[in-house]
């Protein structure tokens, strides 16, 4: 699929010029050695021209993809243990500290606030450290936040604790940037899928676990006001251990590690404030940052308010609204996957438009429930309105990043950080806006949340690419614009160009020839791009 | 789970009860804010000269219940008129057979009690187990005779010291393998 660019690799002319990208399997010493000359030959799946896995296994361990991907996942469900956490253990939180309904909301808002910031730095750090560094990081530097909630005497100790404790969602961004560099286009949204869904599992186990755990503690002999601060200790000790984990075994690229193959010359160091500008440029990663807003925004809300909900409007006991909230978190496992499947499946079928109608449809119609869980005033009603919730919404977060990666080469690590600000936005707003004050019942809040989610969904209508179309336009019909090729090499200035810093981009580009849709594919045989002649 | 009441009783409001039955007065052992676990309430309670319904009174029912002030902005602590989801009064202080005289109890305040502002209500309750009537320590708008009380924290010593021994081993775990892994990646380079 090499193109026929003079110098690009596979030419005769490559490598006459001495500016040409050296392509990692040129210079690796071990592929040398190897009996075969096929460098690919030493992943366990089989890969892509990037290295990228194209096969997913989730049974398997294997160097270096599969176990990147697993150890991104627990990274990220540990840390949405420790972020909601207290949210099963309010209604004595609330009690010992002595809060009201306004600071319960307001600590719920500082829990998901804090991310925003740090999803945004995640971003850079991974473009410019690695995805295994960025998860040590957020693991372990927050680890201290998680185990000084034994400080807390006061709702301003408690919100202070919590907002700490939320910087460690960054997470999410290197998760997702790791399977991103790890696994091949058009297995992605699947691969992001079971990532993002087993990591948000998290929230769902913790509203089961905090309980257990803090009776455990009780059953020992402590007070429930000490008991409950014992059991912080849990999630705590969890994210070392995942951390450490991490730094031992995990593998930023395909090839090796980002420090090693920056210094090897096979990865160019890129420049933060281009990165940030291309990201920041595209309108594209500002739709994104809205919708997610309203998908793992509403997740993240729900996440905190839905065990008080059940435990203050259906009287249940401290331990079954614990399931029942636990019930919406685990659903995760299987629902964000499927989404992530579907839009990989849609694409197969009608490329980026079948990824973006997936993706309105599954984030409204969750929307679409979350309002009828506000209306529900029984409790077998209101648990059946719940997990259709649940499956919408999550499925939509799974599509979502079936589009993200596609969205920009060279700032991905930046946009997914942007995306998931926006979720962490989202959740402070709408937790800010009908769960902080008592102008709203809690009923009354979920379903106007709902509302909004139904009409934040709307603009996913205006993501367009020349290259693919959108919902209701065609793909342009410009002979240049129409291709992938344009679209990642634009992020690139002329100067840029030339020295070739781009060829990642054009592998990519080619790569992700696989969003047109089969229609497209099968009537539009690859051309070359310049135009030289079709008699050789 | 939810709560089951005895048939007609689910609707048993509040409003239905006979309004002080009883004269009801607490007195704190000392001044100022008392500690949970620790200060004492002296409790009397007496029938009034105005009671009417005191031929069904049975058992006295003696609660600590919290004043409006600890209330606000708590929808868990909410009062209700039915009295089922009635919500005031958390706590049962004791429960004493009716008597015509005077009764008093010595109430060392339990360690659990939550922190804020309270006085003393009591039931009177007939054979059935029913509310009939009942009596407070305070006015009727509940803003006189309040004390407050400081709860314990749950707080330890042995637990500061243990949160920060494992905080200071996670952030040096992690410059110790920063610091190693840039040095690995010198030497491959000058390899």
């Amino acid at each position: 699929m090499a193109s026929n660019e003079e110098g690009s690799i596979g030419t005769s002319m490559h490598g006459v010029t001495a500016r040409e990208q050296v392509y990692s399997f040129s210079v690796d010493a071990s592929s040398q050695t190897l009996q075969s000359d096929d460098p690919t030959a030493k992943f366990a799946l089989p890969v892509d021209s990037e290295h990228r896995a194209k096969v997913f296994k989730p049974l398997s361990f294997a160097k270096p993809h599969m176990r990147a991907f697993h150890l991104g996942w627990i990274s990220f469900f540990t840390c949405f243990i420790s972020t909601f956490a207290a949210a099963p253990l309010v209604p004595i939180i609330r009690d010992n500290l002595d809060l009201t309904k306004t600071d319960v909301g307001n600590a719920g808002v500082a829990s998901v606030s804090g991310a925003i910031f740090s999803r945004l730095a995640m971003g850079a750090v991974c473009d410019l450290l690695g995805a295994r560094y960025g998860t040590a990081f957020s693991l372990m530097l927050t680890a201290p936040t998680v185990f000084s909630m034994s400080f807390a005497t006061g709702p301003v100790g408690c919100l202070a604790v919590r907002f700490m404790i939320g910087f460690c969602l960054a997470t999410f961004v290197s998760c997702q940037y790791w399977t991103s560099v790890m696994f091949n286009g058009k297995i992605i949204a699947l691969v992001n899928g079971c990532a993002g869904g087993w990591g948000d599992m998290g929230g769902g186990v913790t509203q089961l676990l905090m309980p257990m755990v803090f009776q455990v503690i009780r059953l020992a002999g402590a007070t429930p006001f000490m008991a409950w601060r014992i059991a912080f200790f849990i999630p705590g000790f969890l994210q070392v251990v995942v951390g450490v984990l991490v730094l031992t075994l995990g593998q930023d690229l395909p090839d090796g590690n980002l420090s090693t193959l920056q210094k090897n010359g096979q990865v160019s160091k890129d420049k933060f404030s281009k990165v940030f500008w291309f990201a920041v440029k595209n309108y594209r990663t500002w739709i994104l940052f809205v919708l997610y807003g309203f998908s793992m925004g509403i997740e993240l809300t729900i996440n905190n308010v839905i065990s008080g909900y059940f435990f203050d409007r259906f009287n249940l006991k401290l331990q079954t609204a614990g399931i029942v909230a636990a019930s919406f978190g685990m659903a995760n496992f299987f629902a964000r996957p499927f989404g992530g499947y579907a839009s990989d499946l849609a694409a197969r079928l009608f490329g980026m438009r079948g990824r973006l109608w997936i993706l309105w449809i599954f984030q409204t119609v969750g929307a679409l429930f979350c309002i009828w869980l506000g209306r529900a005033s029984s409790l077998p009603i209101a648990i059946l309105a719940m997990m259709l919730f649940s499956v919408g919404t999550q499925a939509a977060c799974g599509a979502l990043f079936g589009v993200a990666p596609f969205v920009s080469r060279r700032s991905l690590g930046l946009i997914s950080g942007l995306t998931g600000a926006g979720g962490n936005f989202g959740s402070g707003l709408t937790q800010l806006l009908f769960f902080s004050t008592s102008r709203f019942s809690t009923a009354d809040g979920l379903s106007l949340m709902g509302a909004m989610a139904v009409l934040c969904t709307v603009p996913v209508a205006f993501i367009h690419f020349p290259q693919w179309g959108s919902m209701f336009l065609r793909p342009s019909s410009d002979g240049e614009r129409s291709k992938e090729e344009y679209y990642y090499s634009s992020e690139w200035t002329e100067e840029e160009k030339r020295q070739g810093l781009h060829e990642g981009s054009i592998k990519f580009a080619e790569n992700s020839r696989s969003e047109r849709s089969r229609k497209v594919a099968l009537a539009d045989f690859p051309t070359p791009e310049t135009g030289t002649p079709t008699h050789v | 789970m939810i709560q089951f009441s005895h048939g007609a009783t689910k609707q048993r409001l509040f409003s239905d009860l006979e309004k002080g039955a009883l004269d009801v007065t607490a007195k704190p052992s000392r001044q100022g804010v008392l500690d949970a676990g620790i200060d004492k309430l002296s409790i009397t309670w007496k029938l009034s000269s105005t009671a009417k319904k005191q031929a069904n009174f049975t058992t006295i029912n003696v609660n600590l219940c919290y004043a409006p002030v600890s209330q606000v902005d708590r929808p868990w602590r909410r009062t209700e008129n039915e009295l089922f989801k009635d919500k005031t009064c958390p706590h049962k202080i004791i429960t004493r057979a009716y008597n015509k005289s005077s009764q008093s109890f010595k109430y060392t305040l339990d360690r659990d009690i939550l922190t804020g502002t309270y006085f003393v209500h009591t039931y009177a309750v007939d054979a059935k187990d029913y509310e009939v009537a009942f009596g407070q320590s305070t006015n009727e708008a509940k803003t006189t005779n309040l004390f407050s009380v400081q709860a314990i924290s749950g707080r330890h010593k042995s637990l500061d010291i243990a949160s920060v021994c494992f905080s200071v081993f996670s952030v040096l775990a992690l410059l110790v393998f920063f610091v190693n892994g840039k040095r690995k990646a010198k030497l491959e380079q000058s390899k």
